[in-house]
């Protein structure tokens, strides 16, 4: 696995955003197409140099069986490879962790990977969701809404770690500061929110209030990017982003059935609601890529409630199993002088789109040094967490501007 | 008995075009069935006896596909819940109603509804917390099915 660590490059990122009451209104398969060309063109690469083709899951709104034969209909692209990765939302750094493989091993010398979502402009959101998340057998019958089976473990991570709503509420009003820097983020000109305001919020499904539910991101987004090998870098005119670690990890589908799960990690001793994949991928990433937690200058997540923001920070080593909150309310994920966490506002105010690689954008930009929002000042080693189904699917990738040792 | 004819596929049409066969859940009949007779059902192993989610078609401990079905005692803990308070459609008056997953007796976990205990004033769910023993009862729901539900009660 060590093999793999800074072995591959993304040499290319693209990125197309459509917002709510823009002039022109587009699909998904619009914004990932645009996304993809504009990875291509930064990688110097053409339709006929593209070996592989990975895209995230199907888009709610543009609903295609094969959906990544759409794609490649669409750009030309002649794969020898080709998938479509479907572990939720996780699926979309997959697209990254299969073309890893894809070009590491020779096959290939460059993958595309593109992902993308639009729903927000073309469906109503609310109406729905919990059936896409939840079981239409034995859960939707019995009124079950997407927060709810969340909070589900919302609810046993409280009670077995004595987390309080206060700790809980401090991560929603860090989130928030970051995203009132970032041009893009739903909540970019929401100005800030307090701990009060966070506790006297709407409830929404117990132990969970509105702000501590994620936001739709007010449109959609496409993003791609070209992975090759780091030896093939020089011909791409821009600067590199090493990949230098990656893990992935499922634990069940429906939350009403994860409690049939253990016998291995991250449920070895039986099962839980309170542990997840996170740690799984995590401790896979690290050590592939032989950093650590104290390595890493900037983290990315894609939790969608705030309890879950506070547990990720455990499984991604940040702080002690259930000392997430203790470590967050004192000033661990602090805008000013914390780990730089969700510098983009997060899902809780940045929003959220379906699956994408724009958190990963998010990285490379501030290794980069030119990121949208607020400069976090020395990058080297970037995080970022994906995350799909209730609680079921985590990725974790660990980035660097500079090949590894 | 008269079994309905769970495995019959329902057409799926986007538009005038035919997509194919949803297929319904076969290996969960007997379950449905057995809620229409306010029984409550689980899977066993036949091999090694283990008890399973209704859902389960192959035992995940030792890996042989037959399962029958036992009748469970119908007590249990609330494991986790969550009053919800916001969401849409038929289920909108009923809110705060509170949905959850039950540990039962028997060590089988399952999604359900749960009820606060007999003579709770309306809409008041304090009575549902982890732990609290519950027991199941059969009610019509507000989307129409006759589906198990758990109300806080015994010791």
């Amino acid at each position: 696995m060590k093999q793999l660590a800074g072995s591959c490059v993304i040499v290319g990122m693209g990125r197309s955003i459509c917002k709510r009451g823009d002039p022109e209104k587009k699909t998904p398969l619009q914004l990932m197409v645009e996304a993809a060309g504009l990875a291509m063109k930064e990688a110097g690469v053409n339709r006929t140099q593209i070996g592989a083709v990975f895209t995230g899951r199907m888009p709610r709104t543009y609903c295609s069986l094969q959906y990544n034969q759409a794609v490649l209909n669409e750009l030309k692209i002649m794969p020898t490879f080709s998938s479509e990765v479907t572990s939720h939302g996780a699926g979309a750094l997959g697209t990254i962790e299969m073309a890893v493989l894809a070009v590491q091993s020779g096959m290939i010398d460059y993958a595309l990977c593109v992902c993308g979502e639009a729903s927000p402009l073309w469906i109503e959101m609310v109406e729905g969701s919990a059936n896409w998340e939840g079981d239409l057998q034995f859960e939707a019958p019995y009124g079950a809404t997407t927060p709810s089976l969340y909070a589900q473990c919302a609810q046993r991570y409280m009670h077995e770690y004595g987390i309080t709503p206060e700790q809980l509420a401090k991560v929603c009003v860090e989130n928030r500061r970051w995203a009132l820097d970032h041009p893009q983020a739903a909540m970019h000109k929401r100005g800030p929110i307090t701990i009060e305001d966070v506790l006297n919020s709407k409830m929404i499904a117990s132990p969970m209030r509105m702000l501590e539910c994620a936001t739709w991101f007010p449109g959609g987004i496409g993003s791609a990017a070209i992975v090759t090998r780091a030896n093939l870098a020089k011909a791409s005119p821009g600067k590199p982003t090493y990949i230098a670690g990656f893990g992935q990890c499922s634990t069940h589908e429906w939350i009403g059935e994860r409690m049939g799960f253990w016998g291995a990690e991250p449920v070895t001793d039986g099962p839980n609601l309170v542990r997840t994949g996170a740690s799984v991928a995590a401790k896979q990433a690290y050590t592939m890529s032989g950093f650590n937690p104290k390595d890493v200058d900037i983290v990315q997540t894609s939790a969608p409630f705030s309890f879950l923001n506070v547990l990720i920070l455990e499984e991604l080593g940040f702080c002690a199993v259930g000392e997430g909150g203790r470590f967050v309310e004192s000033g661990g994920v602090d805008y000013d002088g914390g780990l730089p966490f969700n510098t983009t506002g997060g899902y809780l105010s940045f929003g959220q789109s379906g699956q994408g690689l724009y958190l990963l954008k998010e990285v490379m930009d501030q290794i980069k040094g030119c990121p949208e929002g607020r400069p976090v000042p020395d990058v080297k080693v970037g995080l970022v967490h994906g995350h799909g189904g209730p609680n079921a699917c985590h990725s974790v990738m660990l980035v660097t501007g500079e090949p590894l040792n | 008995m008269e079994m309905s004819d769970w495995a019959k596929g329902l057409p799926l049409r986007a538009g005038e075009n035919f997509l194919g066969l949803y297929q319904p859940s076969p290996e969960t009949a007997e379950y449905w069935e057995g809620v229409t007779r306010h029984e409550f059902l689980i899977k066993t192993c036949r091999s090694c006896s283990k008890l399973h989610h209704p859902r389960r078609i192959l035992c995940s401990d030792c890996g042989e596909p037959g399962m029958d079905w036992v009748r469970a005692s119908g007590r249990g803990k609330v494991y986790s819940f969550s009053e919800i308070h916001r969401t849409t459609g038929v289920f909108s008056p009923a809110t705060p109603y509170v949905v959850g997953i039950v540990e039962l007796e028997e060590g089988v976990y399952i999604f359900t509804r749960f009820l606060p205990e007999e003579g709770a004033p309306d809409k008041d769910n304090s009575s549902i917390r982890i732990g609290s023993a519950v027991n199941v009862e059969f009610q019509v729901l507000e989307q129409g099915m006759l589906l198990p539900v758990f109300r806080v009660g015994g010791e």
